[in-house]
C-alpha cells in the first residue's frame, strides 16, 4: 500500500462531545485509499460515533475531517459520496429489493454509464441475490437483508464504504461466511472501507489495518498481526484475544546471546522482572518501542498469551493450581490460580491439580513501563 | 469527492468540462433540484409558522389588546372590575376588592355563598371530572383485564368522543332527558313519575362524563396494558395477596394516567361551551357561555378579558399538571402484559363472580350514559306524533325549498360544513405534517416550537373566533390599505387551527417511531433531507397522515365555538350551528340534522380507526 499518497479519509484531532460526555476525544486517523480499515472496541468506546462523524450524520465539536485531502466540514451526508450499511440494515420496508438498491441512483448516474436497471442487476448479482429484485425486504433472511443493504450502499459507486456492525445481528456461522464475502467484494471493487465492530476476532480476520478504540481514543492502529503479537497497551493486550498480564519491578537488565534465552541464538536484551517472589526473564521490545529503554528499578507490565504458556517448561516457571477448565473444541482454556492471580492457559491436553507452566522470554511482550 | 460542497465546486467545474455537454446539463439540473429540496423543509417551516401567526397568534393577540385597550387608552380596568365582581368570582372577589378577609371567609362558609360564574364553572368541572373518572375506570378495568368479542372495537370507540360534535351530543341528551325524552318514556312505561333533568347541573355533568370518561378509560387502559406481568408475579411469589400486589405494583403505574385523564377532563370541562349552551341554557352559564353572551351583546372588552382569565386558569392548570407529570412519570416497559381473563366466569366462585357482577351493573350505567343519547337522537329524528315518520327529514328538505332567506337553510348548512371541512383540511393537513416533522427533530428550541404549535389545543374556539372576527373579518390596516377577509375564510382558518393539532398528534408518534437509520441510509445514498422525508418517512406514516386528515375533517364538521361567533349574522352557518338554531324550537329537525352529522363523523371515525387511531398521542 502506498503510504505516501493522500489518505482517502483523514481525521485530524476530531472531538465529539454530547454535553459533558466526550464520545470521541482528539482522534486522529488516516485511512489509505482502497484499504479495509476496522474500528474495534467495547461498546461505548466511540467507534460508532467516529463512523457517524465520517458519514456526516454528526458534526465534530472540534477538529476536521478530510476526504482525499479536501475538508468535508459542513458537507451534508448526501454529498459525501459514502455508502453506509447499518447494523439493522435499514432497508426501506415500503420498497422492493430492487427499488432499495436503485434508490441512490435517483441522485446520481450509475458509475461507468449504463442504465439504472442494469446497475441494480449488476449489484444484486455481486451479492448473489440476482433473482430477488422484486421481493419484499421483509421476506428475506437476515443474511440476505445484509447483502441487499451492501448492494444498496455500493450502487451509486461511493468513494468510501462505511459498515456499522453489519454482522452483529447474525448467527456465528453466517457471520463468518459473510465477512469473507464482504472482504472479497471489497477487494474486487478496491473500495476504501471503514468497518466498525465490537468483535475483535472479526476485526483481525478481515482488516488491512485495525484501530483498537478505548474511551474515545485509539489505543493502537496497526495491521492485525501486529495488534495481536505486539499490543501497544495493556488494554489492547487484554481486549484482543486472551492474555496474561503481569507487572513487577526490574531488578536487572542484561544483554545475552545465550541460545537458551531465545531460540535463534541472536543477541537479545533481557530484563529480569520480579513479580511478588518470582523473577521472570522478559525480552525487551525493539528499539523503536518507547518501552524499550528499560533500566533497573522501572516497573514493567508485560503479557504472555495463554497458548505461549507451556506445561512443565523450566524457563520462567511458576507453579499454579488449576481452578477450572473450558473445553473449546480444538483447545481447552484452563483457568489457573497463581498466588491469588488468575492466569489462563491454552492447551490441547488440560492438566489437573497443581501444574508448573513457563514461557520463553521472547514470548513475553512488554505493554507498559513506569520509570 | 464532496460533490456539491463549496470547496468541491471549483473542482467539479473542471471535471464537468471534460464530460459531455448533456451530462453537464443534467448535473446542473440535478444541482438546482437538490438545492431547492435542501431548502424545502426550512421554507415549509417558515410558511407554517407565518400561517400560524396569522390565523392563531394574531387573532388571540387581538383579543388580548381588546381587553386592555379601551377607547384608545391602555388600561387594566376591565380585568380589575371582573376580578372584583362577585358575579364572576363569587365571594373571593370581595377579597380582591379590598374587603376584610374575615367577613369574606364567613360569607364563603355560609350556606348562601356565591360562587360566581368562574366559581360555578370550576365547581361543575370538578363534578364532571369525578363523574368521568368514576365512569372511566371500570371501563379501563374491563378493557385491560378481560377478553371478550368486540373488545378491540370497544377500545377503539374510546376515541369517538374526539370527533363527535358536542352540539350533536347536546341534542342527544335533550332527546334523552327532555320532558318528552326517552328517559321519561321509559319511566312512564314502568309506571314511575316524570323527571325533568334538562337545564339541571346533573344533565351537564352526565354529558361531560359522556365526553371525558372514554378519555380517562383510554389513557388508563394503555397504562394498565403496559404493566409487566412478571412484576406482579414477582410480588405474588414474594408473598403478596392479589389485592396487595395490585395496590403495590399495578396501582402506582396507573395513578399518573388517571391523573392525566382527570387533569385533561377538568381543563376541557372548565372551558365547556356547546354542551352547556344546549343543556344548561343561560341559567347554568359557565364562563365560556358568558363570553359568548358578551360577544352577542357587543361587549368585546369584557368578553375578551373574561376569555383571557379563563385561558389563564386553563393554562395554569395544564402547566401545573405537566410539571407534576414530568416529576412523576413511571417508565414502564410492558414486555409481557397481564393476561386477560375471559368475561364468562370459569367457575362459580365468589371471587370470579363478584367482579363480573360489578361489570354487569357498570354495563347498564354505561349503556344509559353512552348509548342512550345517540340512540335517542336517532329515534327522535324518526318519530313524530303518530309514531315512526320521516317528517323531520322531510322538514329539512321542505325548509330548503320554501324557507325564507333569513331562515336556516338545511342544505346550505350541509354544503357549508363540507366546504369548510375540505378547505380547512387543505390547510390543517400540511400544517400538521410540517409541525409533526418540526417537533420530532432534535434541535435546540424544539420544546418551544412544540409549545407554540400545540397552544391552539388549550385555547378555546370562542377566543380564536372572537380574535378572527375583531381582526381579519372587521379588517386590518396594513400600510394604509384595509385588509378584510370574509366570514367563510375566517371560519376555515378557525377550523384549521382547531384541527391541525390532531394531525400533529397522529403523525408525530409515527415519525418518532421511524428508525432514524432509514433516513440516514437515504441521505448517505444522496437524498437531501426533504427528499428523505418525501421518499421514506411520509410513505411509512401514510396511514397516520390519513387518520390525521380524517380527524381534522371531523373536527371541522363538528366545530361549534368559533363558528358560532363568526357565523352570527351571516349565512355561513354549518350543521352544528343549524342544530343550535333548531334545538330550542324544533327538536325533531335538530335531531334529524344531528343524524346527518353523526353519519359524516362516523365515517371519519371509521377511517381514523382503520388507519392507526391507536397511535394518537393522547
Amino acid at each position: 500500500m502506498d503510504r505516501t499518497s493522500t489518505p482517502a479519509v483523514e481525521l485530524d484531532g476530531v472531538t465529539r462531545r454530547y454535553g459533558e460526555t466526550t464520545a470521541v476525544g482528539d482522534l486522529s486517523l488516516s485511512i489509505q485509499d482502497g484499504e479495509f480499515f476496522t474500528l474495534v472496541g467495547p461498546s461505548g468506546c466511540g467507534k460508532t460515533t467516529t463512523l457517524r462523524l465520517i458519514a456526516g450524520f454528526e458534526d465534530p465539536t472540534q477538529g476536521g475531517i478530510r476526504f482525499g485531502g479536501e475538508s468535508v466540514t459542513g458537507v451534508p451526508p448526501e454529498d459525501r459520496d459514502v455508502g453506509v450499511v447499518f447494523q439493522n440494515y435499514a432497508l426501506f420496508p415500503h420498497m422492493s429489493v430492487g427499488e432499495n438498491v436503485g434508490y441512490g441512483l435517483s441522485f446520481t448516474d450509475p458509475p461507468g454509464g449504463g442504465s439504472d436497471e442494469a446497475r441494480v442487476r449488476e449489484l444484486l448479482e455481486l451479492v448473489d441475490l440476482g433473482e430477488m429484485a422484486d421481493r419484499d425486504p421483509d421476506t428475506l433472511s437476515g443474511g440476505q437483508q445484509q447483502r441487499v443493504a451492501m448492494a444498496r450502499a455500493l450502487a451509486p459507486g461511493p468513494d468510501v464504504l462505511l459498515l456499522d456492525e453489519p454482522m452483529s445481528a447474525l448467527d456465528a456461522k453466517l457471520r463468518e461466511r459473510l465477512r469473507v464475502q464482504v472482504r472479497e467484494i471489497q477487494q474486487e471493487l478496491g473500495i476504501t472501507t471503514i468497518y466498525v465492530t465490537h468483535d475483535q476476532e472479526e476485526a483481525l480476520a478481515v482488516s488491512d489495518h485495525v484501530a483498537v478504540m478505548h474511551d474515545g481514543t485509539p489505543e493502537q492502529v496497526a495491521p492485525p498481526r501486529t495488534i495481536y503479537r505486539e499490543p501497544a497497551t495493556e488494554f489492547v493486550a487484554t481486549f484482543v484475544g486472551d492474555n496474561n498480564v503481569l507487572s513487577g519491578e526490574v531488578t536487572a537488565v542484561r544483554s545475552t546471546d545465550d541460545a537458551d534465552d531465545n531460540g535463534d541464538g541472536s543477541e537479545q536484551s533481557i530484563a529480569d522482572v520480579t513479580v511478588d517472589d518470582a523473577t521472570f526473564s522478559v525480552a525487551l521490545n525493539g528499539d523503536s518501542d518507547p518501552t524499550a529503554a528499560v533500566s533497573s528499578g522501572d516497573r514493567l507490565t508485560f503479557c504472555v498469551r495463554p497458548e505461549r504458556l507451556a506445561v512443565d517448561a523450566d524457563r520462567n516457571a511458576l507453579t499454579a493450581t488449576v481452578t477450572s477448565a473450558e473445553f473449546l473444541g480444538e483447545t481447552t482454556r484452563v483457568h489457573l490460580d497463581w498466588e491469588g492471580r488468575e492466569l489462563l492457559l491454552r492447551t490441547e491436553d488440560p492438566p489437573t491439580g497443581t501444574v508448573t507452566v513457563g514461557f520463553a522470554p521472547t514470548d513475553a511482550h512488554i505493554v507498559d513501563r513506569q520509570p | 469527492m464532496a460533490r456539491d460542497s463549496d470547496g468541491g465546486a471549483a473542482k467539479d467545474r473542471g471535471e464537468v468540462s471534460t464530460a459531455t455537454a448533456s451530462s453537464a446539463n443534467q448535473e446542473q439540473r440535478r444541482r438546482i433540484r437538490n438545492s431547492v429540496e435542501r431548502r424545502a423543509i426550512v421554507g415549509l417551516a417558515v410558511a407554517t409558522i407565518a400561517l400560524l401567526l396569522g390565523i392563531f397568534y394574531y387573532p388571540v393577540a387581538t383579543v388580548f389588546i381588546d381587553s386592555v385597550l379601551v377607547e384608545g387608552r391602555w388600561t387594566g380596568r376591565v380585568f380589575v372590575s371582573i376580578l372584583q365582581d362577585p358575579f364572576y368570582l363569587g365571594e373571593p372577589a370581595r377579597l380582591l376588592a379590598g374587603e376584610p378577609a374575615g367577613a369574606v371567609i364567613e360569607a364563603f362558609l355560609s350556606p348562601d355563598r356565591r360562587l360566581g360564574v368562574i366559581g360555578f364553572t370550576a365547581y361543575q368541572a370538578a363534578l364532571s371530572t369525578v363523574a368521568s373518572v368514576a365512569l372511566g375506570l371500570p371501563a379501563a378495568y374491563l378493557l385491560a383485564r378481560y377478553e371478550f368479542p368486540g373488545r378491540r372495537t370497544l377500545r377503539s370507540l374510546t376515541i369517538l368522543p374526539f370527533v363527535l360534535p358536542s352540539i350533536m351530543v347536546g341534542v342527544g341528551f335533550v332527546a334523552t332527558f327532555g320532558r318528552n325524552g326517552t328517559l321519561n318514556a321509559v319511566l312512564g312505561a314502568l309506571g314511575l313519575g316524570q323527571v325533568d333533568l334538562l337545564f339541571t347541573l346533573e344533565a351537564v355533568v352526565i354529558a361531560h362524563a359522556f365526553y371525558n370518561a372514554p378519555l380517562v378509560a383510554r389513557v388508563t387502559t394503555a397504562a394498565w396494558e403496559s404493566v409487566d406481568a412478571s412484576a406482579v408475579e414477582t410480588a405474588r411469589s414474594l408473598g403478596a395477596s392479589p389485592l396487595r400486589a395490585f395496590r403495590d405494583v399495578v396501582a402506582p403505574q396507573l395513578y399518573p394516567s388517571v391523573l392525566m385523564g382527570a387533569a385533561l377532563t377538568f381543563v376541557f370541562t372548565f372551558s365547556t361551551f356547546p354542551i352547556v349552551l344546549a343543556l344548561g341554557g343561560f341559567q347554568l352559564a359557565t364562563v365560556e357561555v358568558f363570553v359568548y353572551r358578551l360577544i352577542r351583546d357587543l361587549e368585546y372588552a369584557e368578553a375578551a378579558a373574561l376569555a383571557l382569565i379563563e385561558l389563564g386558569i386553563s393554562l395554569g392548570l395544564l402547566y401545573a399538571y405537566l410539571r407534576y407529570e414530568a416529576k412523576h412519570t413511571v417508565q414502564s416497559r410492558g414486555i409481557r402484559p397481564l393476561p386477560r381473563r375471559p368475561l364468562r366466569p370459569p367457575s362459580l366462585s365468589v371471587r370470579e363472580l363478584l367482579p363480573r357482577m360489578g361489570l354487569t351493573v357498570y354495563a347498564v350505567v354505561a349503556l344509559a350514559v353512552f348509548v342512550a343519547p345517540i340512540a335517542s337522537m336517532v329515534l327522535a329524528s324518526l318519530s313524530g306524533p303518530e309514531g315512526l315518520t320521516l317528517a323531520n327529514y322531510q322538514f329539512l328538505i321542505d325548509r330548503q325549498t320554501t324557507g325564507a332567506s333569513f331562515q336556516v337553510q338545511p342544505w346550505d348548512a350541509v354544503r357549508n360544513s363540507l366546504l369548510f371541512g375540505v378547505a380547512s383540511l387543505a390547510v390543517a393537513l400540511p400544517m400538521g405534517v410540517v409541525v409533526a416533522v418540526l417537533t420530532t427533530r432534535d434541535y435546540r428550541g424544539r420544546k418551544v416550537v412544540d409549545a407554540v404549535a400545540m397552544a391552539p389545543l388549550a385555547v378555546s374556539g370562542i377566543v380564536v373566533g372572537l380574535g378572527l372576527l375583531r381582526g381579519l373579518v372587521f379588517g386590518v390596516e396594513v400600510g394604509g390599505s384595509r385588509i378584510a377577509v370574509g366570514g367563510g375564510l375566517a371560519i376555515v382558518a378557525a377550523h384549521a387551527v382547531a384541527g391541525y393539532p390532531f394531525v400533529v398528534r397522529t403523525v408525530a408518534p409515527g415519525l418518532e417511531s421511524i428508525d432514524h437509520t432509514l433516513v440516514e441510509s437515504a441521505r448517505a445514498l444522496g437524498a437531501p433531507r426533504a427528499r428523505a422525508l418525501l421518499d421514506i418517512e411520509l410513505p411509512l406514516v401514510w396511514p397516520a397522515v390519513v387518520a390525521g386528515a380524517a380527524f381534522a375533517f371531523a373536527i371541522s364538521i363538528g366545530e361549534f365555538s368559533a363558528t358560532v361567533v363568526l357565523a352570527s349574522g351571516t349565512n355561513q352557518f354549518t350543521m352544528p350551528i343549524a342544530i343550535e338554531r333548531f334545538i330550542g324550537r324544533r327538536l325533531g329537525p335538530a335531531t334529524a340534522m344531528g343524524v346527518v352529522l353523526l353519519v359524516v363523523t362516523s365515517a371519519s371515525f371509521l377511517l381514523i380507526d382503520r388507519l392507526g387511531g391507536d397511535d394518537v398521542g393522547f
